[in-house]
């Protein structure tokens, strides 16, 4: 019977969070808009609800509403799948991030640790499932029957390809720092110094390896050559139309948010929130958990405000030049941070 | 309810195998076979093997068949044609192999009385990330750093292979943007039907050869 209970509050949990993840999409969708829009002298979407606040459900509406075209010659099963595949490895990873401590609920003695799942192999979790996304971009180009969407959708594989190396090797560093996998042993790791050891001091260059290489997997700018538009339409999904492109939409968001989620964890402390155990009553009381989950969040919103900085600041890679920075010179740069890593761990594992 | 996980996953398995083998389509056959991977990894999973599960995710159904579909949606390959004559050989093969695999599955039945042993505590760390990197560094290095150097070697093996013959000298760089120019379009000076290649590293390289 406990199991059972076990296995409908875990469901409800992960419902939450799904709720609360789609939530900040659709306020990162309208944020990057007005954002955009204030770094090119304009206005943004500002009139639905206060401040434009209602604008992502507008758009929804629209979403749902419009009609669905389906390409003539498009290879019905695949292009059904494809955006499916998407949006489910991009949800699915959004379960394993310890958001904060454990907490003591207040006036009882339940405590309870601020994570949906632990795994033994957390960081594997994310990026295995994160390395299945690449199916729905490569399929949809493909089963479109459209030249620009299988061209979007072939350097989308290329280029996922590339940067998982250079991604996979800047997060050795770190875990060889923390000597585990599980990602809120990580982050507990990271809570000395009053909740300020964050692991970004001591790999800054693995720091801006990971985030490089994670904006290519997303395919945001500067690196968003799959999707175009000035040589590709559209790219991967220049034939999906209403909720299916509305679904590619959200994987993308999501992807951001969870490379966002894991620089914060694996990075930036994750909950660790500086100086809050000296709050009243210290570490584990119902207050630090708040304190840390807001910190969380508020380190999520710097990165998500980055990727917006970036794409109105940036101009777009070559394919060749996107090629060459990935193997020749970001490739190298995380072999020499891992190595460096190894040395200094060598010979003073204690630090 | 473990029983119950268990007979779904392999069911996807063991379906997804049959529908790689089935399809006619390649495109299909390699999403089948990523549904067997990720169904096999989910097996891992319930035998409390996480490492391996996540390992089999990645390098499998994350970086390999990846390539493999890549492949496929580059050379566009149709729809297999139902093909009249078959190898030969490979009726009687298939059915020695399937009469061992069957041998073997019933020799497991009627050896192997307890199925139901419960896992001892060092039976479970075995898939447990802490166990597996000692191992692979102190008691199976050599194994290791020998499958290394094997894989490294295959990878040098390929580029060398793949860079001999074909359209390009052994000593040519392959860069994306690379491309063929017949002379007459590059050199002013050459017969207007001298269709000898002129090979450009780069777009930018062959923009300005195009100019001159």
């Amino acid at each position: 019977m406990d199991t059972a209970i076990d296995i409908a509050l875990k469901f409800a949990a992960i419902t939450v969070a799904f709720v609360v993840v789609l939530l900040i999409v659709a306020y990162t969708v309208l944020a990057e808009r007005r954002v955009l829009g204030l770094i090119q002298g304009r206005l943004g979407p500002n009139r639905v609800g206060y401040g434009g606040m209602l604008q992502p459900f507008a758009d929804l509406l629209k979403f749902i509403l419009k009609e669905d075209i389906v390409p003539d010659k498009s290879t019905r099963f695949v292009y059904f799948l494809a955006p499916v595949i998407a949006t489910m490895a991009a949800l699915m990873t959004m379960i394993v991030y310890p958001f904060g401590p454990e907490i003591r609920i207040p006036f009882t003695s339940i405590t309870i640790p601020l994570v949906i799942a632990r795994f033994d192999v957390g960081l594997l979790y994310v990026l295995g499932v994160t390395s299945v996304g690449v199916y729905g971009i490569a399929l949809a180009g493909w089963s479109s029957n459209n030249k620009y969407s299988l061209m979007g959708g072939l350097r989308s594989a290329a280029q996922m390809i590339s940067y998982e190396l250079a991604l996979g090797l800047s997060l050795i560093g770190v875990i060889m720092l923390a000597g585990t996998l599980d990602l809120a042993q990580i982050v507990e790791l990271q809570s000395g110094w009053h909740g300020f050891r964050w692991f970004i001091f001591f790999q800054p260059l693995g720091f801006i390896i990971y985030l490089t290489a994670a904006i290519a997997e997303t395919n945001r700018v500067p690196f968003d050559l799959p999707e175009a538009e000035t040589e590709l339409v559209a790219g991967f999904h220049t034939e999906y139309s209403a909720m299916k492109f509305a679904l590619f939409f959200l994987a993308e968001y999501i992807n951001m948010l969870t490379v966002s989620m894991l620089a914060t964890t694996l990075f930036l402390g994750g909950w660790n929130v500086p100086f809050a155990d000296l709050l009243p009553g210290g570490r584990g009381t119902f207050l630090f958990g708040l304190v840390s989950a807001i910190g969380f969040l508020l380190k999520i919103v710097f990165f998500l405000f980055i990727y917006i900085w970036l794409r109105g600041t940036l101009p777009r890679f070559r394919f060749d030049q996107l090629m060459n920075f990935g193997w020749k010179i970001l490739l190298p740069l995380a072999l020499f941070s891992l190595f460096i890593t190894a040395t200094v761990i060598f010979f003073w594992p204690n630090i | 309810m473990l029983a119950l996980l268990f007979i779904l996953f392999a069911a996807m398995a063991v379906g997804s195998a049959l529908a790689m083998v089935a399809q006619r389509n390649p495109l299909y056959s390699a999403i089948s076979l990523i549904g067997v991977f990720i169904s096999l990894a989910c097996l891992y999973v319930m035998l409390a093997a996480p490492f391996i599960a996540a390992v089999q995710v990645i390098v499998y159904a994350g970086a390999i068949m990846v390539l493999v579909v890549f492949v496929i949606m580059l050379l566009n390959v149709e729809q297999e044609e139902r093909r009249r004559k078959r190898l030969k050989f490979l009726v009687p093969t298939a059915v020695v192999l399937a009469a061992i695999l069957i041998a073997e599955v019933a020799f497991i039945l009627a050896t192997v009385q307890d199925f139901r042993g419960s896992p001892t505590e060092g039976d479970i760390a075995v898939g447990v990330t802490h166990s597996i990197g000692p191992a692979l560094f102190t008691q199976y290095l050599l194994p290791f750093e020998i499958t290394s150097i094997l894989l490294l070697m295959a990878i040098v093996g390929a580029m060398t292979l793949a860079r001999r013959g074909g359209l390009l000298p052994p000593n040519a760089r392959v860069i994306p943007g690379a491309q063929q120019l017949p002379l007459s379009l590059v050199d002013p000076r050459a017969e207007p039907d001298d269709l000898r290649p002129v090979e450009t590293n780069t777009t930018e390289e062959a923009a300005r050869l195009l100019e001159k």
